[in-house]
């Protein structure tokens, strides 16, 4: 649940006004009127600097501030603001924009259900349509923790499945979260961004491959750039931003903006292979395998060590196992292959395990049984 | 309010402690029961005051866990959360049941030194309303810090006039044993060094976190005792808790309700107090409550905080156990320790820190930013 800063809600009867969307004024039972606050004067501003959790970064700035017709909201922001000065608070009218999602893996699952839960509209493309068919019923089974029938019948009206890519334009924002191979992303770029609008983001999940090299097969390559979201994409905080040469300064705004919209924090990064968090998570598995290899201890006492002596609240093969070997030899291979350095070549036992088909929680077997 | 006597207290000292949640409760609800020369037999009911035991402790159900410390005694026990002001509506609660059940402990309890800075924080801006102003980072401190500026902004209220209300209410907790810094002496120079938490407000504007716990034995007769000392006015006033829902910042219309209906069951005005234990968990809070309490407006509030006015030898005495500032904030203790401190002095048993002439008190306890409001008033035997 989300609530929409700048919005309130009055009753034409009795003239109050409400913070939330709630049915009907409890004192009049009327319906109430849903009032878009413009620009805003702070009325008292408070520089904060403790950190609590989910609000890790500081100083940062509250402010609460009213409109024209008086009406109050708090804001966060991050720079400097004084008693007086006048916010941009516009509201984002209805959350939701409308997303084109390609591919059906387990990014594009987790994109596709954030999307939903926040009122967008997705469209979920595939190459086969019944895939993409079951794929939508997964995703809104997925809906049902957290939305009831109505609720879930209203996502599924929002959420269209195709194997047409002509039906992304329509979409505010495409996002790529295909297999993780240049080639296949390239090939997928070029086909999907002749039916992509010119005033659309065009965007790439990856973790790190090379962006440039995507950027070259476009004919538009300034509004394309790099979301990196984790997985469970619902849960996980972090987006990492990145751009190619040619992405121009208001894309990465944009990308930057919507991250936030989404309930992201967003951290830009250099598009360096494998970006920051899988640049350094990938040796620090590597390290886990090689311990393991040398006998340092058993998987479980080398996952608990991590746990406790770095405070992770996983351990590395576990970890493994979860994103799937498959996928963290393909990631180690690609930053072998684009940075030169046999420093981080794949540990044998990787290779092997993933050649037994003994790729981690989805196979039911890794470094752990979850048979 | 048709009869309802503190028959007898007991407060922790306040502050950091290894004791747990039940071995804190024990040791407030066994001076209470001392005090009021009773045993837990002659209970009919107990209520529990806990804000954070949830989120801190993973300890829920306290009014269960408390009774573990009289088994076999299965008389009705509840918890009561109102954030702040858990222990002020836990003793309005029990003075309004008192009809049903003519004895009744209640006792707050509260631990928090467990858990760290950025985790503690998050955990007591829960008090404040989560879409509204959790997820723009409006923490506690954040909350008074609008409050502070926007009390700065109307009254000319000034640094200075926080610093004082520190330093006063430092200098009160010098002399109360049970206080959170009683052993600690604070210049005003250390308390301008404090570094900033959420401007304007500086560490020595706000209250420390606590662990500790008080009770009070409440009874709907009084007993022969002449030291039991009457309840005669007990309210509880809400409103929503997020400052974008309200009007105005420089003062809460519910501790106002709540002032202005206790008054009226006491059938007095602010004229016939003579002391008072005000919610300062924050320095702006002293000040918002004076007016809010009807004591003073804005205005003469801070010429009386200039003129010392708010010292225990003063005109006014205002906290003079060192309150919330100095004395210690044990969430779910704190409003029930107010009482106990009033009961203290109107008994005439505060000994150094004894104001004279104590005959009428106010206990001002407050949930989140003025979103839930107890105002007791407490009068003794002349």
């Amino acid at each position: 649940m989300t609530m929409d800063r700048g919005l309130t809600y009055s009753c034409g009867v009795c003239e109050r006004t409400f913070a939330y969307d709630i049915p009907s004024c409890p004192w009049c039972g009327e319906a109430l009127t849903r009032n878009v606050s413009g620009p805003s004067t702070v009325i008292s501003v408070t520089r904060v600097e403790t950190p609590s959790i989910g609000h890790e970064e500081v100083p940062y700035w509250c402010a609460l501030a009213a409109d024209t017709e008086g009406r109050r909201a708090l804001h966060k922001l991050e720079t400097e603001a004084l008693v007086g000065q006048v916010l941009d608070t516009t509201a984002d009218e209805g959350s939701g924009g409308r997303a084109g999602i390609i591919g059906t893996g387990v990014m594009g699952r987790g994109l596709a259900e954030l999307l939903l839960t926040l009122g967008w509209s997705v469209v979920i493309v595939s190459r086969d349509a019944t895939r993409a068919a079951r794929i939508a019923s997964a995703v809104l089974a997925r809906l049902e923790r957290v939305m009831d029938e109505v609720e879930i019948a209203a996502a599924g009206a929002r959420l269209v499945t195709t194997d047409d890519l002509s039906v992304l334009q329509s979409c505010d924002v495409v996002v790529e979260a295909v297999a993780e191979d240049l080639s296949i992303k390239k090939a997928v770029l070029a086909q999907a961004e002749p039916h992509v609008r010119p005033d659309a983001l065009l965007v790439t999940n990856t973790s790190g491959l090379e962006l440039d090299a995507m950027a070259a097969v476009l004919e538009h390559p300034e509004r394309f750039g790099a979301l990196h979201f984790f997985n469970p994409v619902v849960r996980m905080r972090l987006v990492e931003i990145s751009g190619s040469n040619q992405t121009s300064p208001d894309t990465i705004d944009a990308l930057e903006h919507l991250a936030i919209r989404l309930g992201k924090t967003p951290i830009r990064v250099k598009a360096r292979p494998a970006f920051v968090v899988n640049r350094i998570l990938m040796p620090l598995i590597g390290e886990a395998i090689r311990s393991l290899e040398e006998g340092a201890a058993d998987a479980e006492h080398i996952d608990e060590a991590v746990r406790l002596g770095l405070n992770h609240p996983m351990g590395p093969l576990a970890l493994a196992d979860l994103i799937g070997l498959d996928v963290v030899l393909e990631i180690t291979e690609n930053m072998r292959q684009q940075t030169g350095d046999e420093a981080y070549a794949p540990r044998p036992t990787l290779i092997r395990m993933v050649a037994e088909n003994q790729l981690g929680k989805k196979t039911g077997r890794g470094f752990f049984d979850y048979s | 309010v048709s009869g309802a006597w503190v028959m007898g207290i007991g407060k922790t000292k306040f502050g950091p402690t290894q004791k747990s949640t039940l071995h804190l409760a024990h040791e407030a609800i066994i001076a209470a029961l001392d005090d009021a020369g009773i045993g837990p037999d002659e209970l009919d009911a107990i209520v529990v005051a806990n804000f954070l035991g949830g989120p801190n402790e993973g300890q829920l159900h306290l009014n269960s866990v408390v009774a573990g410390l009289f088994p076999d005694l299965h008389i009705p026990a509840w918890r009561v959360e109102s954030a702040c002001a858990s222990g002020g509506v836990a003793v309005h609660n029990a003075v309004a049941l008192l009809g049903t059940y003519p004895r009744i402990l209640v006792v707050g309890v509260e631990r928090m030194s467990d858990v760290g800075g950025l985790q503690l924080t998050r955990n007591i801006a829960m008090a404040g309303d989560r879409l509204l102003d959790q997820t723009v980072g409006l923490t506690f401190p954040a909350s008074y810090a609008l409050v502070a500026q926007a009390h700065m902004t109307e009254h000319g209220t000034t640094l200075g006039d926080l610093d004082l209300v520190s330093l006063k209410n430092h200098a009160n907790a010098r002399l109360n044993p049970l206080a959170h810094f009683s052993h600690k002496t604070v210049t005003l120079t250390e308390i301008e060094a404090g570094p900033t938490i959420a401007s304007p407000l500086r560490l020595y504007d706000c209250c420390p976190v606590s662990d500790g716990a008080a009770a009070v034995v409440l009874s709907s007769t009084p007993g022969s005792s002449s030291r039991d000392i009457a309840i005669t006015g007990s309210a509880v006033a809400v409103d929503a808790i997020s400052l974008a829902q309200r009007r105005t910042l420089t003062g809460f219309p519910a501790a106002a309700e709540a002032a202005r209906k206790a008054y009226a069951q006491a059938g007095i005005t602010p004229a016939d107090v003579d002391l008072v234990e005000v919610h300062d968990c924050f320095t702006i809070a002293e000040i918002v409550a004076m007016s809010d309490l009807g004591l003073a407006s804005p205005a003469e509030a801070l010429r009386m905080i200039r003129n010392g006015e708010t010292y225990p030898e003063g005109a006014l005495p205002v906290n003079a156990s060192g309150g919330l500032k100095a004395g210690g904030h044990a969430i779910g203790a704190t409003g029930v320790g107010q009482i106990c401190e009033l009961v203290k002095q109107l008994r005439g048993e505060a000994s150094s820190r004894q104001v004279l002439r104590a005959r009428r008190a106010v206990a001002h306890n407050v949930g989140g930013v003025g979103g839930s409001c107890a105002v007791h008033v407490l009068e003794g035997r002349s």
